[in-house]
C-alpha cells in the first residue's frame, strides 16, 4: 500500500488579522500548524502501513516555512516528505490548488494506491480539495471517512452523512478525506523529531518540476478570485418601541418578520 | 553565531508543549497537592522517549542534543516542574554517567532499561553529613575477598533522593577504602530489586511534591564488581562530570518555571480590572513584566549557549555553574513577581503560580547550592591567565 497524504500548514491562532487591500490572511503574525484534519487523515495511513505494510508519503504545498509541517509528519512517521514550494503556485484558489495536487501527487508518487485528505482546513473550510483532486486523478473518492478497511483491492469506508450511517466501497486506487471523529493522532516521539531532521529529507519542487500547465496553476489558474472581505459588523443601536402591546407586537413582526424561523412564523399564523 | 532556534529545535519545543500542557496540564495540581507521582503520564513519557533524550536511537534513545534536552526540560517543567526534575535526573546524572563512563557491557545491559523508562534512575551523593562537601561520604562499600573482590558490600543511608520512590537504578557513590579520603569514593550502579536496598518514606517538601523525594537504606547490599562504574575512586571525577551535564537540566528546569509563571502573570494581569482597568495598563504591573521577560530570555541565552558548547565538545563547566545559578535565581524572582502581580489570588492553590513559586526556591539548593555554583564560576575565572573563562 503505498499513501500519499496532502498536509496542508494553517495559522495556529483562531482569529488572524488579514491585509485590508488585498483580502488575504497575514499568516506571519501567527505560527504555523498542520490542519487537524490533515493530522487525522496522516494518522489513518500511518495506521494503513502498520497494518498493511508499504509507505507513506506527505506532500504539501506552500511557502518555505510549510516545510515545518512536513518535518512533524516525517517525525510521526511519514516515509517521504514533498513540498511544492513557488511563488508561481501563490494565490490559487481550489480549483488550481487540486489541479497542482493532482499533478504533484502523479508526479511524486506515481504508484501510489491511496490519496487521503483532511475533509477541511482551518483556515478556509471549503473542503473542496479533496472531491476536485478524485476529479482531476479520476479516481473514486468518498469524503468525511471514518472508519477505513482494506481488503486486496477492495476499499470499504464508513461516514456519517446527513444522519445516516454509509458503508461504500471502492476500487484502489482511490482518494479519501477524513474527518477528524476518528484517527485521533499520536502523539510525536521524541526520536522522531531527530529522525526527521538527521535520517530523511524534504524534497522541494517548483512549478516547472510538475510539468504542469502552468496557466492552470496559481493565481493565474484560478476560476474564482476574492473581491473582498470584511468582519461582519454588529449593530449596536437599541430600538425602543413605545405604545400599546398590540401595536408593538405588528410592529416588531413588520420590522423583524422575515427574519425569524420558519417554526415560529407558522405558530404566529405568518404562513399557510 | 547562530542565535535563533533551529527548526528542529522549534519543532521539538511545540511538540513537547502540546503533550505537556495535553498530558500534564490537567493533572499538575492534583498531583502537587496530593504529592502523587504520575505514573499514567510517566507511561506515556515511556513511549515517546522521554527518558532516553540524548541516548544514542540504537538503545532505544531518542538521540538528542544538549539543547534539545534544555527544551525538552524546559517544556515540561513550565507545565509541571516535579516531571521535569525525574526526566532531568534520569537523563543527566543516571544515563549519561552510565553511558559516559560504563563499560559496553554494563551500557547493553542497563542502558535501555533506562532509555525506556522500564528503570528510573536516581543519583545518590547527598547524606547526612556529604552534600556540598562530597568528601563527607560516609557509605561504605567493602570488597568480599573471600570470593575475590568479585562482589561489594555497600552499608550506608543517602538522603534526599530525587526519584528515590521510583527508581529502578541507583548511582551510589561509596567509599571502598576504609580510612581514605574523598578520592577513594566510587560508584556503583545499585539495581533497587537487589536485597538490602531500601527506599526510605517519601519527604513532605515544599515544593517539587509529585517528585517522590526519598532516603535510601542499604544494609548489606551485595552488589557484584561488573556493577562498579568507571574504576573504583572515579567517584569524584564521575560526579562532578554527571554534574555538570545535570545543571544545565535545573538550569532548564528554573527557566521552565519562570517562563510558566511570566506567562500566568501575563494573562493575570490583562484580565484583572482595578480602578476600571486591567492592571496590565499600569506602568508598575509593566515595569514588573518587562523585567521578568528580560531575566527570562537572558536566562534562555545563558543557558542555550552552555548546552551548545558541549554539543561542540568544549569545557562548559564554567557556563554550565553560570547558567545554573542565573536561571535558578530568576526562577525563583520571577515566580515571587508572578504571584506579587496577583496579590491575594497568588498566595492560593486556585493559581498555578502559588506552586511555581514553591517549586521555585528548590533550584537554587539542589545539584550545587548557588554557593557552590559561585565557588565553580571563581574557580574557573582564577584559573585561567587573564581571568577570562576558556570559552570567551
Amino acid at each position: 500500500m503505498n499513501t500519499v497524504v496532502l498536509i496542508k500548514q494553517v495559522p495556529q491562532a483562531a482569529e488572524l488579522p488579514w491585509d485590508s487591500r488585498t483580502g488575504r490572511l497575514k499568516r506571519e503574525a501567527s505560527e504555523g500548524m498542520m490542519n487537524p484534519a490533515c493530522k487525522h487523515a496522516l494518522e489513518a495511513g500511518l495506521r494503513i502501513k502498520e497494518r498493511h505494510g508499504g509507505t507513506v508519503m506527505a506532500v504539501s504545498m506552500g511557502p518555505p516555512e510549510a516545510e515545518e509541517v512536513l518535518r512533524e509528519a516525517l517525525a510521526l512517521g511519514a516515509d517521504q516528505a514533498v513540498l511544492l514550494c513557488d511563488p508561481r503556485l501563490a494565490g490559487a484558489d481550489t480549483l488550481a490548488t487540486s489541479y497542482t495536487l493532482a499533478r504533484a501527487v502523479e508526479r511524486v508518487c506515481p504508484d501510489f494506491d491511496l490519496v487521503l485528505l483532511g475533509c477541511h482546513t482551518t483556515d478556509s473550510e471549503t473542503g473542496q480539495v479533496g472531491p476536485q483532486m478524485a476529479e482531476e486523478l479520476d479516481l473514486p473518492a468518498v469524503c468525511d471517512a471514518e472508519d477505513i478497511q482494506i481488503q486486496g483491492k477492495r476499499l470499504t469506508a464508513r461516514r456519517v452523512s446527513d444522519g445516516f450511517l454509509e458503508t461504500l466501497e471502492l476500487t484502489l486506487p482511490a482518494l479519501l478525506t477524513v474527518t477528524t471523529q476518528e484517527f485521533t493522532p499520536r502523539d510525536t516521539p521524541l526520536g522522531g523529531v531527530e529522525r526527521a531532521f538527521a535520517q530523511a529529507q524534504v524534497r522541494v519542487l517548483d512549478a516547472e518540476a510538475l510539468g504542469a500547465d502552468s496557466s492552470r496553476m496559481g493565481a493565474a489558474g484560478s476560476a474564482g478570485s476574492m473581491l473582498r472581505v470584511y468582519s461582519p459588523t454588529a449593530q449596536k443601536k437599541g430600538v425602543l418601541l413605545k405604545g400599546a402591546v398590540k401595536k408593538n407586537v405588528q410592529d416588531l413582526l413588520d420590522r423583524y418578520g422575515d427574519r425569524l424561523g420558519g417554526l415560529i412564523r407558522k405558530d404566529l399564523g405568518l404562513e399557510g | 553565531m547562530e542565535l535563533n532556534p533551529c527548526l528542529k529545535h522549534k519543532l521539538l519545543r511545540k511538540t513537547v508543549r502540546e503533550f505537556a500542557e495535553g498530558v500534564l496540564g490537567p493533572i499538575a495540581a492534583e498531583i502537587d497537592h496530593e504529592a502523587r507521582f504520575p505514573w499514567e503520564a510517566v507511561e506515556k513519557m515511556r513511549a515517546l522517549q522521554y527518558f532516553g533524550l540524548q541516548a544514542p536511537l540504537d538503545l532505544g534513545g531518542a538521540g538528542l542534543d544538549t539543547i534539545s534536552y534544555a527544551v525538552v526540560v524546559e517544556e515540561l517543567s513550565r507545565v509541571s516542574a516535579g516531571v521535569g526534575l525525574c526526566v532531568s535526573v534520569h537523563n543527566s546524572v543516571a544515563l549519561y554517567p552510565l553511558l559516559r563512563f560504563g563499560n559496553s557491557e554494563q551500557i547493553k545491559r542497563l542502558a535501555p532499561d533506562l532509555c525506556s523508562g522500564k528503570r528510573i534512575g536516581a543519583f545518590c551523593l547527598t547524606e547526612a553529613n556529604a552534600g556540598s562537601d562530597a568528601s563527607g561520604v560516609e557509605t561504605m562499600a567493602v570488597a568480599l575477598r573471600p570470593v575475590g573482590g568479585q562482589d561489594y558490600l555497600i552499608n550506608g543511608t543517602k538522603i534526599f533522593v530525587t526519584n528515590g520512590g521510583v527508581c529502578g537504578l541507583a548511582l551510589i557513590f561509596a567509599v571502598t577504602e576504609p580510612g581514605a579520603n574523598q578520592r577513594a569514593a566510587s560508584v556503583f550502579l545499585v539495581e533497587s530489586e537487589r536485597p538490602g536496598f531500601q527506599v526510605g518514606e517519601i519527604e513532605e517538601l515544599a515544593g517539587m511534591r509529585c517528585n517522590p523525594v526519598s532516603s535510601l537504606f542499604l544494609e548489606d547490599c551485595r552488589v557484584p564488581a561488573a556493577n562498579l562504574l568507571g574504576r573504583p575512586g572515579d567517584g569524584l571525577k564521575i560526579g562532578l562530570t554527571a554534574l555538570d551535564t545535570g545543571r544545565l537540566g535545573i538550569a532548564a528546569q528554573a527557566l521552565g518555571l519562570a517562563q510558566g509563571a511570566l506567562e500566568a502573570a501575563l494573562r493575570y494581569a490583562k484580565e484583572r480590572q482595578q480602578f476600571g482597568r486591567a492592571i496590565a495598563g499600569f506602568q508598575t504591573i509593566q515595569n514588573y513584566l518587562a523585567d521578568m521577560a528580560t531575566e527570562v530570555e537572558a536566562g534562555r541565552l545563558l543557558l542555550y549557549r552552555a548546552c551548545s558548547l558541549k554539543d561542540a565538545g568544549r569545557p562548559f563547566t564554567v557556563e554550565a555553574a553560570m547558567a545554573k545559578l542565573f536561571c535558578s535565581r530568576v526562577a525563583r524572582e520571577v515566580t515571587n513577581l508572578a504571584v506579587q502581580i496577583h496579590g491575594g489570588c497568588g498566595y492560593s492553590k486556585e493559581y498555578e503560580v502559588e506552586r511555581l513559586y514553591r517549586d521555585a526556591k528548590v533550584t537554587e539548593i539542589y545539584e550545587g547550592t548557588s554557593e557552590i555554583q559561585r565557588l565553580v564560576i571563581a574557580r574557573g575565572l582564577l584559573s585561567q591567565p587573564g581571568g577570562r573563562p576558556v570559552s570567551s
